[in-house]
Order: C-alpha cells, then sequence, then structure tokens
C-alpha cells in the first residue's frame, strides 16, 4: 500500500471514530466519555494490538495537524464577540486570569522539578492549562515534547470538568463570573464544555479566560523557564 | 456552495496564520506564530478592518470539533506509555493538583475584584 492510502484510511478512521464517540457522548455525557478521551484510548489500543508505528499513523494524522494554528486564530472571534463583556468585567477577569495562569506554570514547574523528573517532562508539564495547539507549540519552543504536552493538556481539562464544580463549591467561588474564570484558565475547552451545562454567561466568561490565558501563558512561560532553568 | 464558502473562510483563518508565522520568523519572537496571528485578526476585528460575516462559519466549523484536530497529537502518547506507570503516576497527581489550584486561585481573584467593585450580579 503506498502512502498516500494508507494517510487515507488512518485520516478516514480517525474521523469516523471522532464522530462516532461524539455520538455515544451526546448519548452518555460524562467527562469520562469526552470524545478527545475515548477516542485516544481505542486508537492507542488499536496501534498496540495490531503493532502499527505512530509514525505510520501519522501519514494521515499529520493532515489534521494543519489545522491547529488556524484554529487558535479562530479563537480571536469569540474574544471580539465577548468583547463588551470583557470591557464591563476588564480588571477582575484580567487579574484572575493572570494570577491563575502564573500558579499553573510555577506549580506544575516547580513539582515536576522537585520530584527529578527529566527536562523534557518538566518543559511539557509546564504549559498544560492552555489549549492543546497552544501548548504544543510552547512545549516546541521551550523544549518538550508536542504528545506529552498534549495529554498533560488533556488530564487538566478531563480533571477541571470532573472535580471543578465541587472544588468551586468547597472554596465558596460562587459568583458566574468568577466561576468561568476559574473553568477557563484552569481546564480551558474542556473547562469551558463543563461550564456551558452550567450558564450562557459563565461559559462566555471561560472562552475569553481560556483565549487570555492561552496569550499570557504563551508569553510569560518561555521567560519563566528561562530564568528557573538559570 | 457552504462548503466552498467554508474553505474559503479557514483559508483566511490560514492566512492569519501564516502572517503570525512569518512575522514570529523574522522579529525571531518566542510567541507562537498562531497567537500572533489570533491577536492580529482580533485587532482587525475590533477596528472593523475585517467582517465578522468573512471568518465566522470558518471559525465556528474549526471549533465546533476542535478535539478532533488534537486528536492525532494525542495519540503520540503510544510512545511514551512506559511514563504513566509506578513514578510517572506522580505526573497525573501534579496536573491535578496544580489544575485545582489555578481554579480556586483565579476563581477568588476575579471574585474578591468582582465584590470590591459592588457586583454580585
Amino acid at each position: 500500500m503506498n502512502s498516500f492510502l494508507i494517510g487515507l484510511s488512518t485520516l478516514t478512521a480517525t474521523i469516523l471514530l471522532f464522530f462516532l464517540t461524539k455520538k455515544i457522548y451526546k448519548k452518555y455525557p460524562s467527562p469520562f466519555t469526552l470524545p478527545i478521551l475515548t477516542s485516544t484510548w481505542v486508537i492507542v489500543v488499536g496501534l498496540l494490538i495490531f503493532d502499527i508505528p505512530y509514525e505510520t499513523y501519522m501519514i494521515g494524522g499529520q493532515w489534521l495537524d494543519h489545522l491547529l494554528g488556524p484554529v487558535v486564530v479562530a479563537l480571536a472571534y469569540p474574544l471580539y464577540r465577548q468583547w463588551p463583556l470583557l470591557k464591563m468585567y476588564m480588571v477582575p477577569i484580567l487579574s484572575g486570569v493572570i494570577v491563575g495562569s502564573f500558579i499553573g506554570i510555577s506549580t506544575g514547574f516547580i513539582a515536576a522539578k522537585w520530584l527529578g523528573f527529566s527536562d523534557t517532562i518538566i518543559y511539557s508539564i509546564t504549559s498544560k492549562s492552555v489549549t492543546t495547539p497552544v501548548s504544543m507549540d510552547i512545549a516546541n519552543t521551550i523544549g518538550g515534547t508536542t504528545p506529552l504536552a498534549a495529554v498533560f493538556v488533556m488530564f487538566a481539562g478531563i480533571g477541571g470538568a470532573v472535580f471543578g464544580p465541587s472544588i468551586l463549591k468547597l472554596s465558596r467561588v460562587n459568583l458566574t463570573i468568577a466561576k468561568g474564570v476559574s473553568m477557563g484558565t484552569a481546564s480551558h475547552a474542556i473547562g469551558t464544555a463543563r461550564s456551558m451545562e452550567n450558564s450562557e454567561l459563565e461559559a462566555a466568561v471561560s472562552t475569553v479566560s481560556l483565549t487570555i490565558s492561552a496569550v499570557i501563558v504563551a508569553m510569560i512561560t518561555p521567560t519563566f523557564v528561562h530564568v528557573m532553568m538559570g | 456552495m457552504k462548503v466552498l464558502h467554508i474553505i474559503l473562510q479557514i483559508a483566511i483563518l490560514y492566512g492569519f496564520y501564516s502572517v503570525g508565522v512569518w512575522i514570529q520568523e523574522s522579529l525571531n519572537l518566542f510567541i507562537p506564530g498562531s497567537i500572533i496571528g489570533m491577536i492580529l485578526l482580533f485587532c482587525l476585528l475590533v477596528t472593523k478592518v475585517i467582517k465578522p460575516v468573512w471568518i465566522e462559519t470558518g471559525a465556528h466549523t474549526l471549533m465546533k470539533d476542535m478535539p478532533l484536530l488534537f486528536l492525532p497529537v494525542t495519540i503520540g502518547i503510544v510512545n511514551h506509555l512506559d511514563l504513566f506507570v509506578g513514578k510517572g503516576l506522580f505526573l497525573i497527581a501534579i496536573v491535578l493538583i496544580s489544575t485545582a489550584m489555578v481554579m480556586i486561585c483565579s476563581g477568588h481573584i476575579t471574585q474578591v475584584l468582582l465584590k470590591r467593585n459592588d457586583i454580585h450580579e
């Protein structure tokens, strides 16, 4: 089989599987049936069972990678739509996102370093609270690996979607705007999807927060890592 | 026709991405080109140089199934499975604890500032 056909079949299988898992999620919505999680499981197990190298899978998979840049650019649109909301609560939202972003970067970095993990892992875990394509770009810039970065982002998202509402309740964060900032800054798109179940306002604030945190984390992570590693 | 419309709009977004990457490379910035492209598009939307209708369908299409686009790179974990046994489990704990800390701190700061401005919704 030539590489074009291999690429076409892995790509088609990926897309079909994704939409199948999306249907399952719609029927049984839970953070553990999120399409990104279930699809990853199925494909990873499939590759292992049939002994297919990741490189072969990526012949088709890499075609989807070309859309990762444009999807980050597309985030400008919801940010623009929510601009009036953001202007009204500029200081509270920005302050929450900036402090949250810094805590996300520093705690991940320091904990991984303290436990003696390799530099590659430390660099991959640092940007875990931002949306996958941005986290990958940051990991690339500072010396991490993109698949690890993507998996850490997935854990941050799913963790936030599962425990987020209880954590916010226990720590007495009860204003809708504050909850949106929390979900978006800590758990990016997956957290935003969870916010959508609560209220439209929370989801809108969450979207704004995930976008701003992506910009902030992209700006401060390289400098932070540079300073910490001397 | 709708498909063509979407493809054209995604091409515009791709154009912004390419300009962002070009700016990053020529100025030797460490901020990803995608973020530069996003800031650029946002500024042009706010200043009304770009009309929202020129990109909204394309943006929506890309964002609706965003996780599909992350799938191939996430599957790259297949080459790092040894990381998640034994000591590697600490990594998951780090991610979860750090995420909880981000949530609590960002939420509280926003809430305190909202209340100081007398906003209780």
